[in-house]
């Protein structure tokens, strides 16, 4: 049969094109949730044998089992099934769903930490496999610099990717079903043929050895999809097999790296153009098409990876983020927004809510206003999916980027990006007030530099250019530990099939981010425009700030204080931009802290702004809780004002309102919040989490979990199962502004 | 103006979603108050209208979808009725509509018919059903209320009535139906009339202001019960 028969042709049938193959072929949908359809039996009937495997692996301590014996790769293990017979998209991680593989090539002692953690022993033959094997991490220290390592256990840089796989890339999974596996083959062939006609540089050199382990792992995703029964080397010919394909690519990446937040990328739209020929030519049913997804989607709720309870504490649990980003417009003006983008969010009801995949919607002033209500409806009946702006990334992604992990966009196969975690910049404040000390334990972490005095009210302008000093200091040495990191991981952990889906020559983004930006805005304030005092402790540090006025705050709509929240991201970022970065990628920084802004908090002493020691940060780029007093939508306007000129990675924000303050019932609701949305990314604003949901409620699940076993909430560019939070975590969720006007 | 505060997000008092000034001030005592740090002048805090106009404007994108606005609350607002009329007429040349959230009980001054003619709409209070329970639960005067009503439907200004319905004191059908008595002449010219259930979320101000709280023993109504209620009110009126 012709894979590609009905298809408009173009350019993309002889090159690597999935972007135009779109544009040619999807069908836009204008109209509403109508004509979907509910779970099938046989959905339902296998999403319970999976329910029941999720709650054996929240008895179990959050780990179902460990396959102890044999390291993760494409053909380590036989095909798995959840139940044979039932499954419609095939393949699983190991051989059984939620059996959690080893992967040790970023890390030894973090693989074997993580087994120990959930009463598991790494076997022996794997262990002596890398005695002889040198890993990312092991790399990573050989070259790390004593600066490097004083800054990463201060907890000023925290979060490295130096331990286990760095994550953080969509692969163009759609590739496989569009061409088939021979073809992309083929063109990788061709690719090292004509580099290797240039001179062999050390970059030229580099990506021919690239090439040849893409190549190797891509033919191995062939024989593993051979042992499911499914001939990949030629294109999918149906819906059925396009999901499929597309599964398999995703899934050949999840064997080899343990990386987090490798994402799925923008897929729904992709496969509706094979849903619709389907449905033309009288071979699928909708619901037919909505199995497909649902399944597809049941698939991606099974992905694990092994963790050590650290990671869990530090990112709530052990998300995955498996991304999927729909929506937004096409550079010709009419929307993406397909049948499929609408079954996608329909999952959310006929499975449940969940965090995984982390659904995306790319929003844009001009989507149809049926989808903008449904997305709304779907937030205020889930809690479990966020929004991009459409309108603010397209100019500088085009038309066919995806979302990596929370808030990271790349144009889809074209763009890879080396994930930096981020630095704690009010610790870098507290570091210059005490010249260049850690001010808990007092080591010197930074060049020396005066101790602000006690009793001494802090000068402003004195304490800017101090802190000036220090970021620029800290800027450099963050881009340089990354720089080692990424050479580390693509020497030793070089993401083999990942990388095979994406162009070869590829452009580059080092991610680099920021966690406190309220805090050490509010502080700044404080200096600026209230007294603050600093008190010294024993050791001859601040160990306290006696702050006497009021100061404007950050997340009141008040210029004075969000001018400063603006040039600290304009600042970091252009001292980060004076530093080279490995394989000349591009600099990026996000405002991004997932959870670990209660990590952060823990490890950082008090701050000018009020905040005691050890006190959570607010997450992201949110204002500091209770210290908004306007209102919701002041605080989304200082939010909005933040440049995503410098802050490329992205700018997260989350937002949680009651549903009586949003509205009277639930139309009400979403027509407000899609009010809220419009308003917020009409100026240019990134990013927003939306939780529709009562701090009761809240509450109740923290005393018995049981009474909501599924309650998802956004975190932080992600959803989290409230129930896999840590206590402290917990506390904090709660602790933050709900929006409730009485 | 003397500002109490100020909501950006308010999506309950009007249309769409609304920036709402809450002014400071207000001439009743009702007992069930879930805002009493807004009864005298002396907790507001002195704004000019340029400065409150600033900020609505800052919130204007987020009005465009489903006629959102402004709503001034209080407190009172009638109470600096002058200088609201020049607020609304700032805001009218924003092409933003303003929502007046009133008792009705001030005296029917120019300025204040000129306020009404002015707005977009109204959000009336009608608090209690005869003269003596008016009187005795908000110290104000029921006939007030009930000329400002005749005023805003007789110049056909958009109103909407609401009435805070309170367990023991108006909860029953019969209470309803005594509503329904004073607001049959209006039906056809009022916009809805809402019923909101008694909450206790007010309960701290009393304690942090220290002051008498006549309800504190009282429980919320449930919802279920002020659903009942709201559509026996439908079916009646």
């Amino acid at each position: 049969m012709n894979a590609w028969r009905g298809f408009k042709t173009g350019t993309w049938c002889d090159n690597i094109a999935v972007a135009e193959f779109i544009r040619l072929n999807y069908t836009p949908y204008e109209g509403g949730p109508e004509f979907l359809e509910p779970a099938t039996e046989r959905t339902k009937d296998l999403f319970a044998t999976v329910q029941e495997l999720f709650r054996k692996e929240q008895e179990n301590g959050g780990v179902l089992d460990i396959d102890t014996e044999r390291v993760s790769s494409i053909l380590t293990y036989a095909p798995g099934y959840i139940e044979k017979g039932k499954d419609i998209i095939l393949g699983l991680q190991t051989e059984k769903p939620l059996v959690r593989a080893v992967n040790p090539f970023a890390g030894f002692r973090n693989a074997e930490q993580a087994c120990k953690a959930y009463g598991y022993q790494i076997g022996e033959k794997i262990r002596e496999d890398f005695l002889y094997r040198t890993t990312h991490n092991t790399g990573v220290f050989r070259a790390y610099t004593s600066d490097m390592r004083k800054a990463r256990h201060a907890g000023i840089l925290t979060g490295l990717p130096d331990a286990y796989g760095r994550g953080r890339l969509i692969g163009d999974y759609r590739r496989l079903a569009l061409y088939g596996m021979d073809f992309l083959l083929q063109q990788k062939v061709a690719d090292a043929e004509k580099i290797g006609k240039e001179d062999m540089s050390e970059e030229n050199i580099r990506l021919l050895e690239d090439i040849a382990k893409q190549l190797d792992f891509m033919r191995q995703l062939v024989t593993m999809a051979e042992q499911y029964g499914c001939d990949i080397r030629r294109p999918a010919e149906n819906a059925y097999e396009a999901v499929q394909w597309l599964y398999f690519a995703y899934l050949g990446g999840q064997k080899e790296q343990n990386g987090a937040a490798n994402s799925i990328g923008r897929i729904t739209t992709f496969l509706d153009i094979y849903m619709e020929r389907d449905i033309a030519e009288g071979t699928l049913t909708e619901s037919q098409a909505q199995e497909l997804m649902d399944d597809l989607v049941i698939k991606l709720r099974l992905i694990r990876h092994l963790r050590t309870p650290e990671y869990n504490d530090l990112f709530a649990g052990d998300p995955v983020w498996v991304t999927c980003s729909e929506g937004g417009m096409c550079e010709d003006g009419r929307t993406f927004v397909t049948k499929n983008c609408y079954r996608m969010l329909h999952t959310l009801y006929n499975l449940g809510p969940s965090a995984e995949p982390n659904i995306t919607i790319l929003w844009s002033e001009k989507l149809p206003e049926a989808f903008k209500k449904y997305c709304a409806k779907v937030s205020v009946d889930t809690d479990s999916i966020q929004y991009e702006n459409d309108d603010r990334m397209r100019p500088d992604y085009g038309d066919d980027y995806a979302i990596a992990c929370c808030v990271s966009a790349m144009k889809e196969g074209k763009q890879m990006q080396f994930f930096g975690a981020r630095c704690n910049l009010p610790k870098v404040l507290l570091m210059a007030l005490n010249g260049g000390k850690d001010e808990i334990h007092g080591t010197q972490i930074a060049p020396e530099g005066k101790v602000f005095p006690d009793g001494e009210v802090l000068n402003y302008d004195e304490v800017l250019e101090t802190l000036k000093t220090y970021m620029a200091w800290m800027a450099k040495l963050y881009v340089n530990t990354m720089n080692i990191i990424h050479f580390m991981h693509d020497k030793y952990a070089y993401e083999r099939l990942i990388m095979g889906f994406h162009d070869t020559v590829v452009e580059r983004l080092m991610a680099f981010g920021v966690s406190g930006l309220s805090v050490l805005t509010d502080s700044l304030s404080a200096i600026k425009y209230a007294k603050v005092t600093p008190a010294h402790g024993e050791n001859g540090l601040i160990t306290d700030f006696i702050t006497e006025g009021d100061f404007p705050k950050y997340g009141n709509d008040d210029d004075r204080v969000d001018e400063i929240a603006q040039w600290i991201t304009e600042y970091f970022y252009s001292e980060l931009c004076k530093t080279p970065t490995y394989r000349g990628a591009k600099h990026t920084l996000s405002v991004l802290t997932i959870t670990s802004n209660v990590v952060y908090g823990k490890k950082t002493g008090t701050t000018p702004d009020g905040r005691k020691a050890g006190e959570p940060f607010a997450p992201g780029a949110n204002p500091m809780h209770g210290r908004d007093a306007d209102g919701a939508l002041a605080s989304l306007n200082s939010v909005a004002k933040l440049d995503y000129a410098c802050c490329r990675d992205g700018i997260s924000n989350t937002f949680s309102i009651t549903p009586d303050t949003l509205g009277v019932d639930a139309d009400d609701r979403s027509e407000k919040l899609v009010a809220v949305l419009d308003g917020y990314f009409s100026q240019g604003a990134h990013h927003l989490n939306v939780n529709v949901l009562d701090r009761e409620k809240l509450i109740a699940a923290m005393k018995d979990p049981t009474l909501y076993p599924n309650l998802t909430i956004r975190v932080s560019g992600y959803a989290v199962n409230f129930n896999k939070l840590t206590k402290d975590k917990q506390l904090e969720v709660i602790a933050r502004t709900f929006h409730n006007k009485m | 103006m003397l500002v109490h505060s100020f909501e950006s997000l308010a999506a309950r008092d009007g249309d769409g979603l609304r920036y709402a000034v809450f002014l400071a001030g207000c001439p009743l005592r009702c007992i069930y108050c879930h805002n009493p740090d807004t009864w005298t002048t002396k907790t507001g805090k002195e704004y000019t209208n340029e400065q409150i106009l600033k900020k609505i404007l800052r919130c204007k994108p987020y009005m465009k979808a489903g006629n959102g606005g402004v709503t001034f609350s209080g407190g009172e607002p009638l109470l600096q009725a002058e200088e609201l009329i020049d607020l609304i007429l700032q805001l009218r040349e924003h092409e933003i509509g303003s929502c007046i959230d009133t008792a009705g009980n001030v005296a029917l001054s120019d300025a204040v018919k000129k306020v009404f003619l002015v707005c977009e709409s109204v959000l009336l209070d009608l608090k209690f059903a005869t003269q003596e329970e008016y009187y005795t639960h908000t110290a104000g005067s029921l006939q007030r209320t009930l000329d400002t009503l005749t005023f805003l439907t007789e110049n056909n200004i958009p109103t909407r009535i609401r009435t805070v319905i309170v367990p023991g004191y108006n909860d029953t059908e019969e209470s309803i139906c005594r509503y329904v008595a004073i607001l049959r002449p209006f039906k056809n010219k009022i916009t809805d009339w809402e019923l909101l259930g008694f909450h206790t979320l007010g309960f701290v101000k009393y304690d942090a202001l220290q002051i008498h709280n006549p309800l504190q023993e009282k429980s919320a109504l449930p919802r279920e019960r002020l659903a009942e209620l709201q559509s026996f009110a439908k079916s009646v009126l």
